[in-house]
């Protein structure tokens, strides 16, 4: 009897943990220390955050079909901050948080032949279409942009840069609020702009 | 038969020219195709009065299910951008811009408009703009058109109007009718100023803003039971908080969590309280943080 009992409770607490999860698990703030996660990878690893504590760590929020992260693209922009951090020893996770159905959502075959045509050089590209670390993060749009110290604790989250448009024009002049978060940081400055409004498309969670 | 062949083939032929006709003759006026929706640019005066201002109205339809943004978007987006080119002697004011909506997703909550809404822009001919051949208004519009996904969208439109040295008047032609009730029913939509014996202030507390507002005897006559903030700058509230509504005397408080990316204290809160689709205000609150004034 008692056995019975306990196998019906324990699913119960089960499903109440992990409704009550997401509720208490308090989003990424500036300064504190960036939420720890694990992904999977579209180069077929499993990734831990906690893996790379001692280096700096960029989170780009992706969707291959907003035409905001288009403007990032196809203007060669994005995979030129790429190759320019991860060359200087930075980590880079493109971070997929498209939910199955929804635009943006990706296989692994698909996003590596995407990185492949585009040319794109994050460290990896990581497959988050359950939304964990969209949330965990309180990812609200692509291409949201998180940066994080050597120490683990966030130092910027918001937009790539201050013109909030589709226009491919509006790169070159344009404020990029990442790259200057870790040039601050890199010279033991203060980030100037640790926090602005994430612009782009809605993630689709 | 042979010839009433040829007489039905011509007459279909006319019918044909004569529908080309028309379609070329209204699409000077009607609008302009924008991602899943038209655009188009009105006037409210028949023609244009030297010295004297006026508006125009840039008109948005959309198609079901599609958005396009207020001047702060909320959390996605971004609003209408729009370039006008005017001849010499005409100049645009600030864009006046209908009360928005809360659009929901799954995560965030956007700023702007469904179905259709007309964007006021006032306009200033100079007093030396001399009465001459018709003038043409145009504008270069950017807009991102939301649903699921996003569309940016570019147009271009434009109007031709005479100008005369009488005052203007309100188009009254049958022919405007339509237009003179967009314009009546944006009037309607737009934010007034707070009246004058209305108090708001705002209490910065830990996590929120506690705005809360005197309204006099105003709300006798329309009890308030709602009211929605709309802030004018970015990263102030977080937008797809829940906006606690509590009725207190003589007004009301409304709780409005903090954005996290709210890292500097503010002196006021600008915006916008909708109370329903025709009763908007624009407010600018100081805030006091209620702690820091004890201590000193």
């Amino acid at each position: 009897m008692t056995n019975m009992k306990r196998s019906i409770l324990y699913p119960t607490v089960i499903v109440l943990v992990l409704c009550a999860a997401p509720l208490l698990i308090s989003a990424a703030k500036i300064g504190e220390a960036a939420p720890e996660f694990s992904a999977a990878a579209s180069n077929g690893k499993t990734l831990r955050l906690s893996d790379y504590h001692g280096k700096y760590v960029v989170l780009e929020w992706h969707n291959n079909g907003c035409p905001y992260v288009g403007k990032q693209y196809k203007s060669g922009n994005m995979q030129r901050m790429q190759k320019q951090w991860t060359g200087q020893g930075v980590v880079w996770f493109t971070i997929l948080s498209s939910a199955p159905g929804k635009q943006g959502y990706v296989t692994a075959s698909e996003e590596n032949d995407y990185l492949a045509k585009m040319q794109a050089a994050p460290t990896a590209a990581l497959l988050d279409s359950t939304g964990e670390i969209g949330h965990l993060y309180d990812a609200k749009t692509s291409p949201q942009m998180v940066v994080i110290n050597p120490q683990g604790v966030v130092i910027y989250d918001g937009a790539i840069d201050d013109k909030p448009t589709t226009d491919l024009n509006d790169v070159p002049g344009a404020t990029n609020y990442v790259s200057l978060a870790l040039e601050q940081a890199m010279a033991g400055k203060q980030v100037a702009t640790p926090a602005t409004r994430p612009y782009g498309c809605s993630v689709k969670y | 038969m042979r010839g009433c062949d040829r007489n039905s083939a011509v007459s279909r032929a006319l019918r044909f020219g004569v529908v080309l006709l028309l379609c070329a003759e209204t699409a000077q006026a009607e609008s302009t195709p924008i991602p899943h929706g038209t655009l188009e640019v009105i006037a409210e005066n028949q023609w244009i009065a030297a010295g004297h201002n006026f508006y125009l109205g840039l008109h948005f339809e959309l198609e079901q299910g599609w958005h396009i943004y207020w001047v702060n978007p909320g959390d996605s987006g971004e609003p209408p951008r729009v370039e006008w080119q005017l001849p010499a002697g005409l100049s645009a004011g600030a864009t006046e811009w209908p009360a928005p909506r809360r659009l929901e997703t799954s995560s965030i909550v956007d700023f702007g408009y469904e179905d259709q809404v007309t964007l006021m822009v006032p306009m200033h001919a100079e007093a030396s703009l001399a009465a001459q051949q018709p003038v043409r208004l145009g504008a270069q519009v950017k807009v991102l058109v939301c649903r699921e996904m996003c569309i940016p969208g570019k147009a271009q439109v434009s109007l031709t109007l005479p100008v005369k040295s009488q005052s203007p008047a309100p188009d009254s032609r049958t022919e405007a009718a339509r237009t003179m009730d967009l314009f009546t029913a944006t009037r309607k939509s737009l934010p007034r100023p707070a009246p004058g014996n209305w108090t708001f202030r705002v209490a910065d507390t830990k996590d929120s803003f506690v705005l809360t507002a005197n309204l006099g005897h105003q709300i006798t006559g329309h009890p308030i039971t709602q009211a929605i903030f709309f802030p004018l700058a970015e990263s102030q509230i977080d937008n797809a908080a829940p906006q606690k509504f509590l009725a207190v005397a003589a007004g009301f408080q409304l709780t409005l969590r903090k954005s996290n990316q709210l890292l500097k204290p503010i002196e006021r809160l600008k915006g916008v309280l909708v109370f329903s689709t025709d009763r908007a205000y624009v407010i600018d609150a100081p805030v006091s943080r209620p702690g820091a004034a004890k201590s000193s």
